[in-house]
C-alpha cells in the first residue's frame, strides 16, 4: 500500500510537472488584441507618437539599432558599427538576409535612403554593405538618435510603407481607427509567437478597461491616474519607470526680466505634489527637470513647484492664456488646479481652447531611453533650440539641461509612470523604463479561469 | 370767421372735451384696477417663490443627509481620522455623488475647513471651505458660488456628521437657473427672471436668467436700472417698460445672502397687453362717442344756424345791396323775435332811406335847375345888356340924323352881330354839354395823341412862352375813343396855358400801371386853392372871367365814358398836375383790333 502510494506521488507529480510546463511553454498561434487612447491618422513612422501606438509601429519598422531595457544600444538591422575620432563620421554595417516584408531584400542604399530622409542634415550614403553618416559636427549620440522610430528602414510600394519587422500591416482604416498586423513569417528574426495583432484606438481608459473586463482586450493602456484603480480582477498592471512629462509650455521667450519673474512665479507657485499626488493619484513623481531622475540621475537638484503656505504674491497682477487638452478630463481638472494655485500669487490664468495661448499645459511620452536623444527630442517638441553635447559625460548633458531650463519657455511639473494592463493569458510582455511596449516575443495562452 | 362756424365749433369742443373727459376717467379706472389686480398677482407669485425656495432648501438637506449616510461619506470621515489624511482616492467622488444625487453643488470638507472632494470645481481638493470655519448655517440659504467659468447663485444646505472625535461637512446645492425658475409654473401672463448679482457691481445681460430662453439686449438694457435700483436700496422696486404689446410690469425684489448682502434679484414681469387692449378699445369706443358727437354737432349746428343765421344772412345781404346803391333792398321777416325786429327795423331804414334819397334828388334836381337858369340868366345878362345899349344908341341916332344914323347903324350892327354870336356860342357850349356823345373805342397809341394835341396848340403855346415837355414811357396802345380823349386833352392843355400867362413848363407823362395807364398833365403856373380844387369838376363852376364851368366837367365826363378817373393836386404857387387813370380796356375793342392791343 506504501508502496503503491508512493507510485501514485510520483506519478501525480509528473503529471503536474507536465502541465506547468505546458503553461509557460511559448505557444504559436492566437490574436493579441490591444486597445490604446492615442487616435492617429498615419502609421508612418515619422509621426509623432504616444509609448504605445509606437511600440506598435516598431513591430512593422525596425531601425539599424535599437535600445534594450537597460538604454544600452544593441544591433538590430545593423548588425555593428564604428565611429570615428570627433563623432563626425559614422559606418554602420548591414544585416545580411533580412528582407522587406514583400520579399525585397534590404541593402545599404535602401537603409541609406531611409535614414537620408528623416535626417536632410546628414551626409547618409552607401558603401558596400555599410551605411556611412557624416555630419558637419561633432554628434557623439547619432547611434542613439537612429533608434528613434523616425530612422525606421522602410521603403514604399504601390503606396504602402513596407517595413522589415516580425509584423506586417494588414489594414489599417483611420476613420474606425483600427489596425491589424499580421505576424511576418520572413522575419529575419524568426516568426513571432502570435499569428496577429488587433488594435483599437481612440479609446478613453474607462473603456479600455472595460473591453478588458468583457474578454474584448488583451491589452490595455492604464492612464496613470487609473492605475490603482486598474489594478485587481482578471488583470495584471505592470507600470514603467517616469517617462510621461507634464509641463506648462510658454508659446514664446520671455519679453523680460520682469517676465521671467513672472514665470519663476507661476513654476513656483503650482503644488506638483498635490497635483501628483491627488489628480494623478500619486503616479508619477514630481519634477523640475525635463529629464527623469531614473534617465539623468541629477534630477533631484532641479526643484519641482512647491506650493504650500510660502509662495509670495507678485507685485502686479498679469494676465496669460492657458490652453490644455480639454477632451481630456484630467488634464482639464490639472488645469484647473494650476490655474487656483496661479491665482493664490496673484497670476491670472484663462482657459482658452486655442493653439496661440500664451501657456499650454503639455504632456509628452519620453522619446528615447538615451538621456542625449530624450533631451534633444523634448526640445524639439518644445520648439526651443536643439542643444549640443560637448561630450557624453552627465556633466555635459545636465550643462545642455540647464540651458534649456533657463529659457524660461517650460515648467515641469510631474513625470508620470506608463502603465498598461494585461490579460493574464499574455505571455512574454515587457514594459520597457521609458514606458515603450516589447510586444514580439509575447504569446499567448489559454486563460485559467 | 362766420357765426355758423364758430357755432360749430362750440359744439365739436362741447363733445370732443365731453368725450375725452369722460375716456380719461374711464381709463385712469382702468388703470388703477389693472395695477391693483396685477399687484396681487405678483404678490401670490412671490409668495409662491418663497415657499419653492423653501421647499427645494428642504429637498437639499434632506438628499445631503442621505449622502451622510452613504458608504464614500464614511469613507472621507475614516480617512479625516488618519494622522495624515489621504484624501486622494476621493478626487471625484464629489462629482459622482452629485450626479447621482442631482446636485450641482456638492463640497465635502474635513473640520479643519479643507476641501475633501468638490463637485462644482474638482480641482479645489486641498483649499479651505469658508463655511466650515465659520459658523455653518443650521438651514437652507442663499450663496455666491465660484466656479471655474465664474460665480452662480445656489441654494445650499450643510450638514455635518461625526465619527471618532472628527467631523465631516457636506455641503451640498442646486444653482438658482432656468430649471429652478420652470419650476415656479407663473401665472398666465407673467415670466420671471433671476439676476445673478455675484461679484460685480455692473449690471451684465450674461447674469440675467429666465425661464423661457434668454431675454434679448434690449431687454436686458431695460432692466438694468431695475435691478440697480434694487441693489442699491435694498428693497423692492417696479416699474412699468414700455415696449410692445403694451409693455410689462417689472416688479423686483431682492434675494439675499445670510450676511443680508443682495446676491440676486427675482424679477417679475406681467404684460400689459390686456390692459393695453383695453384702453384701444376705450380708446376706439371714444373715438366712435366723438366721431359720432361730432356729427350730431353738424346737425345741431346746421338746425341753430338755420334758425339764427339765416335772418342775419339776409340782413347781411341786404345791407349789401344797400351799400351797392339798390336802397330797395328789403329783409323778409319770419319771425317775432329780436332777430325779427332787427329786420323790420332794417326794412323801414331801407324806407326811410329811399324817401330821403329820393327827397335828396328832387331838391338837388332843382337846385340844378336854379343854377341852370342862374347861370343861363348869368349868360344871357351879359350880351343883352350891349345889344340894349346897341339898339337904344340906334333909337338915338335915328333922332339925330341920317348920316349920324348910318354911322351909327354901321358900328351897332357890328356889335349886334358880334354878341348874337356870342350868344350862339353860349348856347352852342350848353348844347355840346347836354349831347355829350358816348364812346367808340379803337387802339389809341397815347404818343401819337400826345403829339396831335400839342401840334393842334404849339402856335398858343410858343406865343404864351411855354415850354412842352413830353414823357412817355408806355408804347402799348389803349382801347379808347380817340376823339373824346384830344378833346379832353385840349381842354386840359387850354387850362394850362391860361394857368400860365407869363409863360413856364408844360409835362404831359403818360405810364403804364399793370392793366391801365396814367395820363398826367402838369404846368407850372400859379397852382389852386384847395378850396377851388375840390369845386372843379363841377359843373359851371368856374374862377376866370369869362368861363362857362363846362370845360373840366366835359373833361371828366368824357374820362368817366372811358371808365377812368381824373383827379388834380395843387398847391398855390406850385403849379397844378391833372392824373386821368384810364383802364386799358381791351375787351371794349373790335376783335379784329383786341390782338394789336
Amino acid at each position: 500500500m506504501k508502496r503503491f502510494s508512493s507510485i501514485l506521488i510520483v506519478a501525480a507529480s509528473l503529471a503536474c510537472a507536465a502541465v506547468a510546463n505546458a503553461a509557460t511553454r511559448p505557444h504559436y498561434g492566437g490574436t493579441l488584441r490591444v486597445s490604446v487612447q492615442a487616435s492617429p491618422q498615419t502609421i508612418d513612422p515619422m509621426a509623432l507618437d504616444s509609448a504605445g501606438f509606437r511600440s506598435l509601429k516598431q513591430l512593422v519598422f525596425e531601425t539599424l539599432v535599437k535600445l534594450d531595457d537597460r538604454g544600452r544600444l544593441q544591433p538590430l538591422l545593423a548588425t555593428s558599427w564604428q565611429v570615428e575620432p570627433g563623432n563626425q563620421r559614422w559606418r554602420f554595417q548591414i544585416r545580411n538576409g533580412v528582407i522587406f516584408s514583400d520579399g525585397v531584400p534590404v541593402d545599404a542604399s535602401v537603409a541609406a535612403a531611409s535614414v537620408r530622409a528623416a535626417n536632410p542634415e546628414w551626409k547618409v550614403f552607401a558603401l558596400g554593405d555599410l551605411v556611412m553618416i557624416e555630419t558637419s559636427s561633432p554628434v557623439p549620440n547619432l547611434a542613439a538618435e537612429l533608434t528613434l522610430p523616425r530612422n525606421s528602414i522602410s521603403r514604399r510600394s504601390e503606396g504602402k510603407l513596407i517595413g522589415t519587422g516580425p509584423f506586417t500591416v494588414a489594414q489599417w482604416d483611420a476613420a474606425k481607427q483600427h489596425l491589424t498586423l499580421q505576424a511576418n513569417d520572413q522575419y529575419w528574426g524568426g516568426r513571432p509567437f502570435v499569428d496577429s495583432i488587433e488594435a483599437d484606438f481612440g479609446k478613453n481608459d474607462r473603456d479600455q478597461l472595460m473591453l478588458m473586463d468583457l474578454g474584448k482586450s488583451d491589452l490595455v493602456e492604464v492612464a496613470p491616474e487609473d492605475i490603482r484603480r486598474a489594478q485587481g480582477g482578471n488583470r495584471v498592471v505592470k507600470t514603467s519607470q517616469p517617462a510621461e512629462l507634464l509641463a506648462l509650455v510658454f508659446t514664446r521667450n520671455a519679453q523680460s526680466d520682469d517676465e521671467v519673474h513672472l514665470r519663476n512665479a507661476l513654476a513656483i507657485s503650482i503644488d506638483s505634489a498635490a497635483l501628483n499626488n491627488v489628480v494623478f493619484q500619486a503616479a508619477g513623481e514630481p519634477s523640475g527637470a525635463l529629464l527623469p531622475n531614473w534617465l539623468s540621475g541629477y534630477a533631484f537638484v532641479y526643484p519641482a513647484g512647491g506650493g504650500g503656505a510660502t509662495r509670495p504674491r507678485v507685485s502686479h497682477s498679469v494676465v496669460w492664456t492657458f490652453s490644455c487638452d480639454t477632451a481630456d478630463p484630467v488634464a482639464r481638472i490639472a488645469a484647473d488646479r494650476i490655474l487656483l494655485n496661479a491665482r493664490d500669487v496673484g497670476i491670472t490664468l484663462q482657459i482658452v481652447n486655442s493653439e496661440n495661448a500664451d501657456i499650454r499645459l503639455a504632456k509628452l511620452a519620453l522619446p528615447s531611453a538615451d538621456p542625449e536623444t530624450a533631451l534633444s527630442e523634448l526640445a524639439r517638441d518644445f520648439q526651443l533650440p536643439v542643444p549640443t553635447f560637448s561630450n557624453s559625460t552627465i556633466s555635459g548633458l545636465y550643462s545642455a539641461e540647464s540651458m534649456l531650463l533657463q529659457s524660461h519657455r517650460v515648467v515641469p511639473l510631474i513625470y508620470l509612470r506608463g502603465a498598461v494592463a494585461l490579460r493574464t493569458n499574455v505571455h512574454g510582455f515587457k514594459l520597457l523604463p521609458d514606458g515603450s511596449w516589447q510586444l514580439d516575443n509575447v504569446w499567448l495562452s489559454s486563460e485559467t479561469p | 370767421v362766420s357765426f355758423r362756424r364758430r357755432l360749430l365749433l362750440l359744439f365739436a369742443l362741447t363733445v370732443l372735451l365731453s368725450v375725452a373727459t369722460v375716456t380719461a376717467i374711464i381709463s385712469t379706472w382702468t388703470r388703477r384696477a389693472f395695477d391693483h389686480a396685477n399687484d396681487e398677482r405678483t404678490a401670490a407669485f412671490v409668495a409662491q417663490f418663497h415657499r419653492e425656495f423653501e421647499n427645494h432648501g428642504e429637498e437639499v438637506s434632506r438628499r445631503i443627509q442621505s449622502i451622510a449616510a452613504s458608504a464614500d461619506a464614511n469613507r472621507m470621515l475614516v480617512a479625516a481620522a488618519q494622522r495624515t489624511p489621504d484624501y486622494s482616492p476621493f478626487l471625484d467622488t464629489a462629482q459622482v455623488i452629485a450626479e447621482t444625487q442631482r446636485f450641482d453643488f456638492l463640497e465635502f470638507a474635513d473640520d479643519r475647513g479643507t476641501i475633501i472632494s468638490s463637485a462644482q470645481w474638482p480641482a479645489k481638493f486641498g483649499y479651505n471651505q469658508p463655511l466650515v470655519t465659520q459658523s455653518p448655517p443650521n438651514k437652507p440659504f442663499l450663496k455666491e458660488e465660484e466656479l471655474p467659468s465664474g460665480p452662480a447663485l445656489g441654494l445650499f444646505a450643510i450638514h455635518s456628521m461625526t465619527a471618532v472625535g472628527r467631523r465631516l461637512y457636506i455641503i451640498g446645492g442646486i444653482r438658482l437657473n432656468k430649471s429652478f425658475l420652470a419650476t415656479l409654473e407663473p401665472p398666465a401672463g407673467t415670466s420671471v427672471m433671476l439676476y445673478e448679482t455675484l461679484d460685480s457691481a455692473t449690471f451684465s445681460p450674461d447674469h440675467l436668467i429666465s425661464a423661457v430662453g434668454a431675454p434679448g439686449d434690449a431687454d436686458a438694457q431695460q432692466l438694468a436700472p431695475i435691478i440697480q435700483q434694487v441693489q442699491s436700496n435694498h428693497r423692492e422696486f417696479g416699474t412699468v417698460i414700455r415696449g410692445s404689446s403694451g409693455g410689462q410690469t417689472v416688479n423686483a425684489f431682492p434675494l439675499t445672502g445670510e450676511n443680508h448682502q443682495v446676491l440676486g434679484v427675482l424679477l417679475v414681469a406681467s404684460s400689459r397687453q390686456i390692459y393695453a387692449e383695453l384702453r384701444s378699445q376705450i380708446g376706439a369706443a371714444a373715438l366712435l362717442a366723438a366721431s359720432a358727437g361730432l356729427i350730431l354737432a353738424i346737425l345741431l349746428s346746421s338746425w341753430a344756424a338755420t334758425r339764427v343765421t339765416r335772418p342775419v344772412e339776409e340782413l347781411a345781404r341786404a345791407a349789401h345791396e344797400v351799400a351797392a346803391g339798390n336802397w330797395n333792398a328789403t329783409v323778409e321777416v319770419s319771425t317775432r323775435d329780436e332777430i325779427g325786429e332787427l329786420a323790420e327795423s332794417f326794412n323801414r331804414m331801407t324806407r326811410d332811406l329811399l324817401d330821403h334819397s329820393e327827397r335828396l334828388v328832387q331838391a338837388e334836381r332843382v337846385a340844378a335847375w336854379r343854377e341852370l337858369a342862374r347861370r343861363l340868366a348869368h349868360e344871357l345878362k351879359n350880351p343883352l345888356f350891349p345889344l340894349q345899349l346897341t339898339v337904344e344908341n340906334l333909337l338915338r341916332a335915328r333922332e339925330q340924323g341920317q348920316q349920324q344914323f348910318d354911322e351909327t347903324f354901321r358900328e351897332s350892327a357890328a356889335t349886334l352881330l358880334s354878341e348874337i354870336s356870342n350868344l350862339k356860342n353860349i348856347i352852342g357850349k350848353f348844347s355840346d354839354f347836354s349831347k355829350m356823345p358816348q364812346p367808340h373805342f379803337q387802339a389809341v397809341q397815347l404818343r401819337e395823341l400826345f403829339e396831335g394835341v400839342i401840334k393842334l396848340h404849339q402856335a398858343q403855346l410858343t406865343k404864351a412862352g411855354i415850354h412842352c415837355h413830353l414823357e412817355i414811357s408806355t408804347d402799348s396802345p389803349i382801347a379808347a375813343d380817340p376823339e373824346l380823349l384830344h378833346r379832353a386833352l385840349s381842354n386840359l392843355i387850354l387850362n394850362a396855358i391860361e394857368a400860365m400867362p407869363q409863360g413856364g413848363t408844360l409835362t404831359l407823362r403818360a405810364s403804364q400801371r399793370h392793366d391801365s395807364v396814367r395820363i398826367e398833365i402838369s404846368d407850372s403856373g400859379s397852382g389852386l386853392a384847395p378850396e377851388e380844387s375840390a369845386q372843379l369838376f363841377t359843373p359851371y363852376y368856374t374862377s376866370k372871367p369869362h368861363g362857362t364851368g363846362l370845360g373840366l366837367a366835359i373833361v371828366q365826363s368824357i374820362v368817366s365814358d372811358h371808365g377812368g378817373r381824373i383827379s388834380v393836386t395843387s398847391e398855390p404857387g406850385r403849379g397844378t398836375t391833372f392824373i386821368i387813370e384810364l383802364s386799358a380796356n381791351r375787351d371794349k375793342l373790335p376783335a379784329a383790333q383786341r390782338t394789336h392791343v
